[in-house]
């Protein structure tokens, strides 16, 4: 580093590491081969500085993905510390104490060198199509049921593939050219980045990123610092229920405000599941941070710095720390509750900024067959969600994940890929939960297959028997269904084997509400009616507010002056509470 | 005579080329209704030059009726059609949170209200199989109901109506059978692509602003003829292509908005010109910098555009459309950028703007918030009393002074030090932009010439081709009508698209060969209505194709005529080549399969650009251009330095020059760093070639 480290010097040094991460991402998103990268963006990419602390992660991705592998780097350098690795090594691991928190998720880490020695490391992690073992589902008693497990070791030795790796990955995977296609984009999109890093560092005259790194992250953690002042010191609580699997699951959290530190624990949750549900440290830590970041300051950048303050602690053996040789493959369905349950604990000391619980874990159901008459079998992978919770300001999201930031899947890309059939994707009115402002609406879909033979499904849902709470008042959002034939109920997080004409109704939940629903402008409530969300008798009974229909039965379009808003019976009903 | 009329959001450009090679500009205030603009801008102009307008053989229009009808929702009221189970695609959308930490987020309103999307019984299987035939009295009552309440158009978009668009054909008959006169839009004839959300929100926005496009085009067609205009008009497309009326009455979400498309034709222009036929569009305002690769002569041209979006940098928070448009990449950084201290104690610019009103604190309208106009005047690139031609006195002092308050005191940086940081930090950020979207392209930032133009573009271009290591800058003579001069260059086209899944090796190309003749023999007739002669007509097929199984496709050269498994191996080797440049490596042995088919069918190209009309002066040397000098600040070792400054209309072909220079016009200043050495062509084009550093 030849000159001071001015401010517009570090901006402009670091607008340029945030535009290399962006170049590693797009080449990420492009070249990869499962479905769920490309097209979810069940992905993340970061550059990482000789000490291992994140400088700066991509734009999108998931952040069970982005703070898990910030801290799994350390893993990486422990095994292999600096001055051990060769130009052209290349590390690999997907052990989920180690990274993300499940078997299909696999992390590649690339070593950038000038001059002879390490000056940055590369980093991504996404979630590969196949890794052996179970179909994804919470079935498993053990990770080794979950799949192939590689330890930190090397995927490429000086340039040269290892090759018996690749092997035994082939042997092991149902979708072996995907699965190793995806470890080439993995590494090619860290060359990417590397040759990118090199290219500035020449142009800018530096022999380290180093004291950028430091720059960044102090910064970034004083900011963090300084927006965690703002609130008040104190203690807050909240706890909520997963389904679980064979039994409930309890997520407690204790969020502590202590000047400028943040104390998140989770002691008094349940103790680890017997099933695949089970969330490794890495992942809590990764969305109990994500969350207070969102809370209290969305704006500062995402690195080392900002996870200083926030303390994350859950005791061994809980569902939240669970311990070898414990089941994760669907560690997503408890971690995507945390941001829920941390905003939950903060609602009174943050009351005009947070958002309440919604459908939190998105649903993935992966579907097994056959089209008729053909041995060919396809493998899918389905994203949905649910609502998302009210704000304070604001109703909440209709069918729009949260934590994750995953998108869903065309019916029509799903049916070209396979023989599946969607007959039904529609909003579901009266999901939302009730409230000043609504939480958002949840969806109703209904699968079936074409096909002659038996096919299955491994439905990863929840919030059937516990729904998204409402916050201040407010009502729940409307639990989950997942019913085979419209009646039956089907059994959550195993692998189902289905009838060829089987239907399967996946009805996804809302979000939570925010505030008294007696407190909705009527308004609001009236227009909720005309488009649908709301029902006439849901608006009078859970809003206070009486509409009036004024069409005719039959009448198929039905517009906003066919509708009345009695003022009086409102005020009646309202005050009448 | 030729003559191009650009509307933007200000101002009314016109361009006229002669019968002798001569270019001529006009401009005048962009009007309540539109066509009242043109009209008097064509009057003004053909006054100047004491001509008729029956003497205009061709008309070219660009507007941003469009976009603006759908951003302020006044377009007609619209229902929506679809397949039972499936009225809320267009609001599930992709259930995607394009940004992860923001808790307020918001998606874009639908075009449609919830309470006029209808289900109604039909569905049609991914292999074009119908599964339930359409219940056409259902839709024969419901679209009565419609009529009765008043709603003027109707989109209908049903699954997989691309493989098989019958169910949508039959609903259209009973629709006009039913309620003749009212507007109905067929997913599968606007753009029958695979994806039942983008593909219902394209159909939806067509008809939507179907009638307003009717009608203005009927008003500019009768203003037209009333001033004894006799030649053919012609409007702009999004995709760079012209079209005709018809055309764009029968597919007016294509119109979406030509101004920005127009500016990278021009430049395209400008560069074949000079004989650079690869080159980097800059065009930086007063709010945004737009940026666009051109390749091969043609800017880049995508098919997942959004409009009205939320978070207006954000992909993914606007209504998908996807029609062909030239790809852009627009940041927050424009002259009225707002330059602040961010949480980290960092300089930040934009993507805040203070826009025209109240606009930069040198405008000393009210704005308080120091932008890079301000900076751009402390740094001594633009004179405080020739801005606009001298219209505007800008405020030097207050100008400083807002950059010493919100800037040089925080970061303990003296006044020249933090205008020289906003201007550096809006630079490398627009570098960025621009070198992550000409990588993810495939393209390498460090051969593209760049052409800049906008009101901002001349004083940043020597910046920002700097920092991406480009080899030349090049300034078009007139680039404050930009888009007016782009209008010109641009071929009558038009773009054909049709999705059939198929695996290469098991690919019916019987099937193939139907579609590519259908679209190819679309295209002939449409061109051959506007005017070109069969001869004239040529056709450019691609696919989207990518390896089975993976997420992403990439567009690949198809060969013309009759398709086979024979020529299969030709298609695959496209593939890979068209792969190994966009990613710079061979992909794994994996099949490959197709969703896609795209033909783009093309007229005559224009000619070529006209000359501009002779500068005011008449000197020989770029010494007689010389208007004066002053300070202005270059690089952090330099410091201010006494710098020369040049009238732009003075400089006439073959003047030279070494930076560091100003060089004034009306609209713009161009700022040339220590080093560059400028000439000026027989276009009255600057053409610079990067010096040695700051």
């Amino acid at each position: 580093m030849t000159a001071r480290l001015d401010p517009v010097l570090i901006e402009v040094l670091w607008s340029r590491v945030l535009s290399v991460v962006n170049e590693q991402q797009v080449a990420l998103q492009r070249t990869a081969f499962s479905t769920i990268v490309r097209e979810t963006q069940d992905l993340a990419c970061g550059v990482f500085d000789t000490h291992g602390r994140m400088m700066a992660q991509s734009l999108t991705g998931t952040p069970g993905h982005i703070n898990a592998m910030a801290t799994g780097l350390r893993h990486f350098l422990h095994e292999y510390p600096p001055g051990s690795l060769q130009p052209g090594d290349v590390l690999i691991t997907n052990d989920p104490w180690m990274t993300a928190g499940q078997i299909n998720d696999i992390t590649v880490v690339t070593p950038v060198f000038k001059n002879g020695r390490e000056v940055a490391y590369f980093a991504n992690t996404c979630h590969a199509a196949d890794i052996g073992g179970r179909i994804l589902s919470a079935e498993a008693r053990e990770v080794y049921e979950e799949g192939l497990r590689i330890p930190i070791m090397k995927l490429y030795d000086q340039g040269k593939i290892n090759q018996d790796l690749i092997s035994i990955v082939r042997a092991n995977v149902r979708t072996p050219d995907e699965t190793v296609g995806d470890l080439y984009a993995q590494t090619s999109c860290n060359d990417v980045g590397a040759r990118a890093l090199l290219g500035f560092m020449d142009e800018f005259d530096l022999d380290t990123v180093d004291p950028l790194s430091d720059e960044i992250i102090t910064r970034s953690e004083e900011a963090m610092r300084e927006a965690i002042r703002e609130i008040p010191n104190g203690v807050h609580r909240h706890e909520t229920w997963s389904d679980g699997f064979e039994e409930p699951i309890l997520i407690r959290a204790t969020v502590t405000i202590e000047d400028q530190d943040v104390f998140i624990d989770f002691a008094g949750s349940s103790p680890e599941s017997a099933r695949g549900i089970n969330v490794v440290f890495n992942y809590t830590h990764a969305y109990a941070s994500f969350a207070m970041k969102a809370a209290v300051s969305p704006d500062i950048p995402h690195n080392d710095g900002a996870f200083r303050p926030v303390h994350v602690s859950a005791p061994p053996g809980s569902i939240l720390n669970c311990l070898e040789p414990a089941a994760v493959a669907s560690r997503h369905l408890i971690g995507h509750f945390l941001p829920g349950v941390v905003f939950g604990a903060l609602a009174e000391a943050l009351p005009d900024r947070l958002m309440a619980p919604g459908a939190d874990p998105i649903w993935i159901s992966i579907w097994r067959g056959r089209p008729p008459g053909s041995d060919d079998r396809f493998t899918f992978s389905l994203f949905q969600c649910g609502g998302a919770g009210a704000r304070a300001s604001k109703d909440g999201l209709n069918t729009t994940g949260f934590p994750s930031g995953v998108a869903g899947v065309p019916a029509e890309s799903l049916e070209t890929l396979t023989s599946l059939v969607q007959h039904r994707r529609e909003l579901r009115t009266d999901s939302g939960g009730i409230g000043r402002f609504r939480g958002g609406l949840g969806q109703l879909t209904e699968m079936s297959c074409r096909t002659d033979q038996d096919w299955t499904v491994s439905a990863m849902v929840d919030r059937i028997s516990h729904p998204p709470e409402g916050l201040l008042g407010a009502g729940p959002g409307a639990a989950g269904e997942f019913k085979i034939d419209g009646t039956k109920e089907g059994e959550p997080k195993r692998l189902l084997v289905l009838k060829p004409a089987t239907k399967v109704q996946l009805n996804l939940p809302g979000g939570g509400g925010y505030g008294d629903p007696f407190t909705r402008d009527p308004e609001a409530v009236l227009e909720d009616v005309i488009e649908g969300y709301v029902s006439i008798e849901a608006a009078r009974r859970d809003y206070g507010v009486v509409v009036e229909y004024l069409g005719k039965d039959d009448q198929l379009v039905r517009l906003p002056h066919h509708y009345r808003l009695d003022r009086e019976a409102t005020h009646r009903l309202r005050t009448l509470k | 005579m030729r003559v191009g009329v650009d509307i933007g959001g200000t101002f009314t450009d016109l361009m006229l080329w002669d019968e002798n090679g001569r270019a001529w500009i006009g401009k005048v205030l962009t009007t309540a209704d539109p066509s009242a603009g043109v009209e008097e801008v064509l009057r003004q102009t053909l006054a100047k030059l004491q001509r008729q307008a029956n003497s205009i053989r061709h008309l070219v229009h660009g507007t941003t009726l469009v976009t603006n009808a759908i951003i302020e929702r006044k377009g007609a009221s619209t229902a929506l059609i679809t397949s039972a189970g499936f009225r809320d695609s267009i609001e599930i959308g992709r259930e995607h949170r394009y940004e992860l930490y923001d808790l307020d987020l918001e998606h874009p309103k639908p075009l449609v209200h919830r309470h006029l999307r209808f289900s109604v019984p039909e569905r049609t299987w991914a292999d074009g199989t119908q599964d339930v035939e359409l219940d056409e009295e259902h839709i024969a009552r419901l679209v009565r109901e419609l009529s009765d309440a008043g709603i003027e158009a109707v989109a209908v978009c049903f699954l997989h109506s691309y493989a098989n668009p019958d169910s949508e054909a039959r609903a259209r008959a009973v629709i006009e059978d039913t309620v003749p006169g009212l507007q109905v839009s067929l997913s599968s004839e606007v753009v029958p692509e695979i994806g039942e959300f983008e593909r219902a929100s394209t159909t939806i926005a067509n008809v939507y602003v179907r009638p307003l496009v009717e009608s203005y085009l009927n008003g500019l067609r009768s203003r037209l003829e009333q001033i004894g205009f006799e030649g053919r008009l012609f409007i702009m497309l999004s995709s760079g292509g012209v079209a005709t009326f018809d055309t764009c009455v029968r597919y007016p979400i294509r119109l979406l908005e030509s101004g920005p498309a127009a500016g990278a034709l021009a430049a395209a222009s400008v560069g074949q010109d000079l004989g650079r036929n690869s080159l980097l569009s800059f065009d930086m305002g007063g709010t945004t910098a737009k940026l666009c690769v051109v390749d091969d002569g043609e800017p880049l041209v995508t098919h997942d555009f959004e409009v009205d979006r939320r978070y207006r940098f954000k992909k993914g928070s606007g209504l998908p459309v996807r029609v062909p448009v030239i790809e852009m990449i627009e940041i927050g950084a424009g002259g009225g950028s707002i330059a602040r201290i961010d949480s980290l104690g960092l300089l930040k610019v934009g993507p805040e703007s203070a826009g025209a009103d109240p606009g930069p604190v040198c405008y000393a309208r009210g704005g308080r918030a120091p932008t890079v106009t301000d900076a751009d005047l402390v740094l001594g690139y633009l004179d405080p009393d020739y801005f606009l031609g001298g219209e505007m006195k800008l405020d030097v002092a207050a100008a400083e002074a807002a950059l010493a308050e919100s800037i040089g005191d925080g970061l303990g940086m003296s006044v020249p030090e933090a205008a020289w940081g906003v201007h550096q930090v809006v630079n490398e950020a627009m570098a960025n932009a621009a070198r992550v979207h000409v990588v993810e392209r495939g393209r390498n930032p460090r051969g593209l010439p760049v052409v800049a133009f906008g009101g901002a573009g001349p004083v940043h271009g020597y910046g920002v081709a700097e920092l991406l290591g480009c080899p030349e800058l090049v300034l078009p003579y007139g680039a404050g009508v930009a888009s007016a001069q782009g209008l010109l260059v641009a071929p009558l086209a038009f773009d054909f698209v049709r999705s059939y899944y198929g695996r290469l090796d098991q690919m019916d190309w019987d099937e193939v060969n139907r579609i590519f003749e259908a679209m190819e023999g679309k295209g002939t007739a449409l061109l051959a209505d506007s005017g070109a002669g069969p001869e004239q007509i040529n056709h450019t097929r691609t696919a989207d194709i990518r390896y089975v199984g993976q997420g992403h496709t990439i567009r690949v050269p198809i060969p013309d005529g009759i398709l086979s498994d024979l020529r299969r191996q030709a298609i695959y080797e496209e593939f890979d080549r068209v792969y190994r440049h966009l990613y710079g490596r061979e992909g794994p042995p994996v099949g490959l399969e197709a969703l896609t088919w795209r033909v783009v069918s093309r007229g005559p190209r224009p000619g070529r650009a006209a000359t501009p009309h002779p500068g005011e002066g008449s000197a020989g040397n770029a010494e007689a251009a010389r208007k004066g000098e002053r300070p202005a600040f270059f690089g952090s070792g330099g410091g201010y330095v006494l710098t020369p400054v040049y009238d732009r209309y003075r400089l006439v072909p073959g003047s030279s020059l070494t930076g560091p220079a100003i060089i004034e016009e009306r609209e713009s200043t161009a700022v040339i760093g220590k080093g560059g050495r400028v000439r000026v062509d027989e276009r009255l084009n600057i053409v610079v070639t990067l010096g040695g550093g700051t």
